[in-house]
C-alpha cells in the first residue's frame, strides 16, 4: 500500500515523523518502532535483511551510545581508568541511538517502496516555489548521480582488477594505493561525464522540460492524518 | 536539394590542439540509405557522424539536413537525426527503462500523456516493454543498446546514425542489435553505421564510404568497395576474401 501512495505525501510523513523523532522519549520510540515493524511486514521487507544492511550503522549507533554514556554527568555506576559511566548517560545514549535507528528505518521504509526517478520528481516539486533555485537541473542532476553511481562504481572495479592483475596489492602503502586508484578512476569519470553530455546534447537537452506526473492512489489523505496523528503522540508520549 | 535527406558540402574540422578531424568533406546521402563508414581507428568516422547530428559543427563548409542548414537548425535537426554512441552506457540518462526512453520527449516539451503512449509503443516495438521499470545498469549489453535505439526512435527521427553498435556485444546482443537495425531500414530509416568491422553488415548495406585521415577516400557499392576495404586497414569479410562474395551475417 505504501508503494501506491504519491511521493510528496510519503516524502512530507518522512519529515514529519522524523522531527517528531527529536523529542520522542524511550516508551514512543518502542511505539513508533512497532509501527514500523508493522509497515515491514505488510510491504513484504525482510527486517532482518535491512538490519544486516545497515549493521556498519548501527555500529555508529553504538559509539554514539558508548560517547553519550561516558561523557555525560550524574550518578556513576562503575568506573576505570578515570572514566566513569553513568546512569544518565546510559539512558540519554541509548534513547538517542534509539531514536537515529528509527529515522534510518523510516528512510529505508521510504526508499524501499518509492522509486529513485519519483523521489526526483517530488524534489523537482518541492523546489518549484523556492526562488533561485533552476528545480529542474536539480531533479537532472538527481537522475545523473542516480544513474551515473552503477558506472562509476563499475569502472572503479575494473581498475582496481587491473592493478591486481598486475600486483598491484603488494603495494602496501595505502595512500599510494589510493592514488593509483583515483586517478584513473577520475579520468574514467570525467570522460564518461563528457560523453553524458554528448548524448544529452544528441536529444535536446533543455532546463524547460515536461513536467513529472505524480499518480496519486487516493488514499494521501488518510495516511497523511495518520502520521499527523503518530507524530503528534510521539512527542506527548 | 530536396532529394537528399543530408548534402554536405565541403567541409573541414579542426579540433582545439591543432588536430584535423575532416578535410573537404563532401557527399549527399538520400532517404532510405543503409551507409556503412568505415576506417581504421582515427580516420574521422566518429567526428563525421557528431557533424551530422550537429554535436560538432564545421570551421567551413556547410551541411543541409532536410535542406536546414544544420548550424542555424540545430533541434530540427537532432529531431531528423537520431545519434546512437559507441558506449551505450555513458549514454543512458533515465533511472528507470522508461524514464530513459522519455528523456528526449521529455526536453521537447511533449505533453505528458502523448509520451506515455509514444513511449509504451516503442518499448512494444522493441520488445522491452517488460523491462520498463528496470535500471538500465541491470541489463545485459544487448539490452542496453536497443534501450539506446528506443531513446533516439521515440523521438521520431527519419536518419540514425550508429557509431559502433555492435562494440563489447557477445553473439546474442550482436544479432538482437542488428535486427533491429535491418528492421530499422526496412520501415523507411536512413542507417549510418560507423564500424571498423564491416562482415556484420555489409550484406544489408546499399552503400560503403571508406575514410582516411578525415577524407573520404572511395565511396561505392558494397560490392565495388569490398576488395579495397583492406588497404584501408578494414578487414575483408571471409566470405569475400574465400570467392564465396558476401554472405549474410543473420541467417
Amino acid at each position: 500500500m505504501l508503494h501506491l501512495l504519491d511521493v510528496r505525501c510519503k516524502f512530507l510523513m518522512m519529515c514529519l515523523v522524523s522531527m517528531s523523532m527529536l523529542s520522542a522519549q524511550v516508551f514512543a520510540c518502542f511505539f513508533y518502532f512497532l509501527v514500523l515493524l508493522f509497515f515491514f511486514k505488510k510491504t513484504g521487507l525482510n527486517i532482518f535483511a535491512t538490519l544486516n544492511s545497515i549493521k556498519y550503522f548501527i555500529l555508529f549507533l553504538f559509539f554514539i551510545f558508548a560517547a553519550r554514556a561516558l561523557a555525560l554527568k550524574g550518578d556513576s555506576l562503575f568506573s576505570f581508568y578515570g572514566l566513569s559511566v553513568t546512569k544518565q548517560g546510559l539512558n540519554d545514549g541509548f534513547l538517542v541511538a534509539f531514536r537515529f535507528f528509527l529515522v534510518m528505518l523510516t528512510g529505508l521504509l521510504f526508499s524501499s517502496t518509492t522509486k529513485p526517478s519519483s523521489v526526483k520528481s517530488a524534489v523537482q516539486w518541492f523546489l518549484k516555489p523556492v526562488p533561485f533555485v533552476p528545480e529542474k537541473r536539480v531533479a537532472v542532476m538527481i537522475s545523473l548521480s542516480l544513474s551515473f553511481m552503477p558506472v562509476i562504481l563499475k569502472q572503479a572495479k575494473e581498475v582496481s582488477e587491473a592493478q591486481k592483475a598486475r600486483c598491484g596489492d603488494l603495494q602496501k602503502n595505502p595512500i599510494k594505493r589510493i592514488i593509483r586508484l583515483v586517478l584513473p578512476l577520475l579520468k574514467k569519470t570525467f570522460l564518461s561525464a563528457d560523453y553524458l553530455v554528448l548524448a544529452m546534447e544528441s536529444r535536446c537537452y533543455s532546463d524547460d522540460r515536461t513536467d513529472p506526473e505524480f499518480t496519486p492512489s487516493g488514499k494521501e489523505f488518510f495516511f497523511f492524518a495518520g502520521s499527523v496523528v503518530l507524530s503528534l503522540s510521539l512527542v506527548c508520549l | 536539394m530536396t532529394k537528399n535527406i543530408i548534402d554536405i558540402n565541403a567541409i573541414c574540422h579542426t579540433f582545439a590542439d591543432g588536430y584535423i578531424g575532416l578535410k573537404n568533406i563532401s557527399v549527399s546521402i538520400s532517404k532510405g540509405e543503409f551507409i556503412i563508414l568505415a576506417g581504421k581507428n582515427g580516420s574521422g568516422k566518429t567526428t563525421f557522424l557528431r557533424h551530422l547530428n550537429g554535436l560538432l559543427l564545421p570551421d567551413s563548409g556547410v551541411i543541409f539536413v532536410k535542406g536546414l542548414d544544420v548550424s542555424k537548425h540545430l533541434v530540427q535537426t537532432r529531431k531528423t537525426v537520431g545519434m546512437v554512441f559507441q558506449d551505450a552506457d555513458t549514454q543512458i540518462v533515465g533511472d528507470t527503462v522508461f524514464d530513459e526512453v522519455a528523456f528526449g520527449l521529455e526536453n521537447l516539451k511533449v505533453k505528458r500523456a502523448e509520451i506515455n503512449k509514444k513511449v509504451t509503443l516503442i518499448l512494444e516495438d522493441l520488445n522491452l516493454f517488460h523491462l520498463k521499470d528496470r535500471s538500465p545498469s541491470t541489463l545485459s549489453g544487448g539490452e542496453k543498446r536497443k534501450l539506446a535505439i528506443a531513446g533516439i526512435l521515440v523521438m521520431d527521427p527519419e536518419v540514425i546514425v550508429f557509431d559502433e553498435p555492435f562494440s563489447n556485444l557477445d553473439y546474442p546482443g550482436t544479432i538482437q542489435v542488428l535486427s533491429t537495425i535491418i528492421d530499422l531500414n526496412r520501415s523507411g530509416h536512413t542507417i549510418i553505421i560507423a564500424t571498423h568491422d564491416v562482415e556484420t553488415v555489409i550484406c544489408e548495406a546499399t552503400r560503403i564510404i571508406m575514410m582516411e585521415d578525415g577524407q573520404i577516400k572511395k565511396d561505392g557499392t558494397p560490392d565495388c568497395i569490398v576488395k579495397h576495404l583492406e588497404s584501408f586497414g578494414v578487414r575483408q569479410p571471409c566470405s569475400s576474401k574465400f570467392g564465396m562474395g558476401l554472405q549474410p551475417w543473420l541467417s
